[in-house]
């Protein structure tokens, strides 16, 4: 049997595990019944994936959405120049990791889940 | 934007943070989002992810969404994660009706975005102070300008919510009036006392937490040498952190010349510290006398869990640790950053099995009367009542238009698109 390896858990994670009964047509993960979208067997994160349209600005479909948006947007700018472009480089310069005396942040690696406030 | 988005939520939660993980603020979100979620009927989650999480989760009518740009520099990733969350509200702009916020750059696109919801605003820490210790590179200006954004966020935020009467008076600090802040203490959950972890010593203190300077490890390493002469006491430090970023402490240990009596584990699952917890003879939190812990405050999950676990704990005498536990009563309150105090009532307790044993006991019945997580999450539920309950009025009042006739649109996911290789270009520079 193939099993489902849809991670499942809220805090603490896990695979499926269920006979899997499709592939998903964009990653080709196993899926089983429960997980596997009712008509395209999509699994659970492609779906939710597609829900919030294209990250990725190589990809086609990401243009559009982009422009339109950038049109409707456009009439209510949100004013860049006051948070956007507040910080200069010189303030920015102290938050690269890896430099001397950066606390914690040695190195960007995996393992770096780091928020502002670290407890 | 149809089809996989599905049914529009109702809540959001976004955190800065990694989700899940060792550390205790993934413990808090769990609790805090899980109670949003189960008042709203799910909801979305956005945190961090990497570490080979999945990017997009759904767990019935929750959806946790992750996000994983590898951007090195904190601000430009704190800028991608704010753009990130405005593309992630779009979706759900015409169903959201709450969204809770740990920071303020979650904070910023949902303040900003057009249309009325309620905002939760959880302040756990003030980036402009804790990043002061976290990045000692970083200017006044940088950490104003920090200062700025946050008060920014808070003054458009319809409750702010608190783990502590000291964060509470930061928060006032920043200007928020006092009807608006509510105070929702953290929790631990009271369960019977846990096999002993396999590989555990015959006695031993317990450390659990990360291992940043205002954790006070310097004050416990130095304690513990002055400790030697105790036969077969071994010191155990459970670090929520993964082990490369424990080198300095551990040639520290080496230098003091105790690193052959301490025990390391590293990034435990929360289960498995409970254990540790509950077999150590004494628990010590060392928090240092240092700006982020008292200008800020915090709210130690290690001395509630340690209390929760029933073993006594010697802690820093700072107002933050005194709104949880009581000298003499709960375990013994030091002064900060004296390892001479220190080692001293970690061996009066060690002397009186008894008395340190009646005090876990204490400890474990005060966390039990008031301060699990279930007393914390009813606090939160009557906190989104009372935020949805809340006047339009009231809301519309605060409404501070920025510029004449410029209404707010979230951060334009232009910038958010391009900090990737912005940053890209700065790491070139």
């Amino acid at each position: 049997m193939t099993p489902c390896i849809v991670t499942t858990g809220f805090f603490v994670l896990g695979r499926c595990g269920r006979q899997a009964v499709t592939s998903c047509p964009q990653c080709g993960r196993a899926v089983c019944a429960q997980h596997a979208a009712p008509q395209s067997g999509h699994c659970p994160e492609c779906m939710a994936a597609h829900g919030y349209g294209s990250q990725n600005p190589f990809d086609p479909s990401w243009t559009g959405g982009y422009r339109r948006r950038f049109y409707e947007r456009s009439s209510q700018t949100y004013s860049d120049t006051y948070w956007y472009s507040s910080f200069d480089e010189f303030d920015r310069g102290a938050f690269n990791p890896g430099d001397d005396y950066s606390y914690g942040e040695g190195d960007f690696g995996p393992d770096d889940g780091t928020g502002f406030v670290d407890s | 934007m149809t089809g996989g988005a599905g049914a529009g939520h109702r809540a959001a939660y976004f955190a800065f943070d990694r989700f899940p993980s060792s550390k205790g603020s993934a413990v808090h979100i769990a609790q805090m989002a899980d109670e949003l979620f189960a008042s709203f009927g799910g909801g979305l989650l956005g945190v961090l992810g990497g570490g080979g999480l999945p990017r997009y989760q759904r767990e019935g009518d929750r959806e946790i969404a992750r996000f994983d740009a590898q951007i090195p520099n904190l601000i430009d990733r704190a800028e991608a994660f704010s753009g990130w969350v405005a593309d992630h509200l779009e979706p759900h702009r015409e169903t959201l009706e709450v969204c809770h916020v740990r920071d303020p750059w979650s904070a910023l696109p949902v303040v900003a975005l057009p249309g009325r919801r309620r905002v939760v605003y959880e302040v756990n820490g003030l980036p402009s102070i804790e990043m002061a210790h976290t990045w000692p590179w970083a200017s006044k200006a940088a950490l104003g300008k920090i200062r700025e954004l946050e008060r920014f966020c808070l003054e458009r935020s319809d409750a702010v919510v608190v783990p502590s009467r000291v964060i509470g008076a930061a928060v006032r600090g920043l200007g928020v009036p006092e009807e608006r802040i509510r105070l929702v203490p953290n929790g631990a959950d009271v369960r019977e006392r846990p096999e002993r972890p396999s590989g555990a010593p015959e006695r031993y203190l317990v450390y659990v937490g990360a291992l940043q300077p205002w954790q006070g490890l310097d004050v416990l390493m130095r304690a513990f040498a002055r400790l030697a002469d105790l036969e077969g006491l071994r010191l155990v430090v459970c670090a929520s952190v993964p082990e490369r970023r424990a080198k300095p402490v551990r040639r520290m240990a080496e230098r003091l010349g105790v690193a052959g009596r301490v025990d390391w584990r590293f990034a435990l699952p929360h289960h498995e510290v409970a254990a540790w917890l509950a077999h150590a003879e004494v628990s010590v939190a060392p928090l240092t006398g240092c700006a982020r812990n008292l200008d800020q405050g915090c709210a130690p999950l290690k001395v509630i869990e340690s209390m929760a676990a029933g073993v006594p704990v010697v802690a820093s005498d700072l107002p933050a640790v005194r709104e949880l536990m009581a000298d003499g009563e709960h375990g013994r309150l030091v002064p900060a950053d004296r390892p001479a105090e220190l080692a001293r009532a970690v061996r009066i307790l060690l002397e009186y099995p008894e008395e340190a044993a009646a005090m876990g006991e204490r400890a474990r019945r005060r966390i039990a009367d008031g301060l699990t997580w279930a007393h914390s999450r009813a606090e939160l539920a009557s906190v989104y009542r009372a935020v949805m309950a809340g006047g339009r009025d009231a809301r519309s009042a605060r409404d501070v238009p920025d510029t004449p006739g410029a209404g707010r649109d979230v951060p334009g996911a232009r910038d958010a698109r391009n900090a990737g290789a912005g940053a890209a270009h700065r790491a070139e520079r």
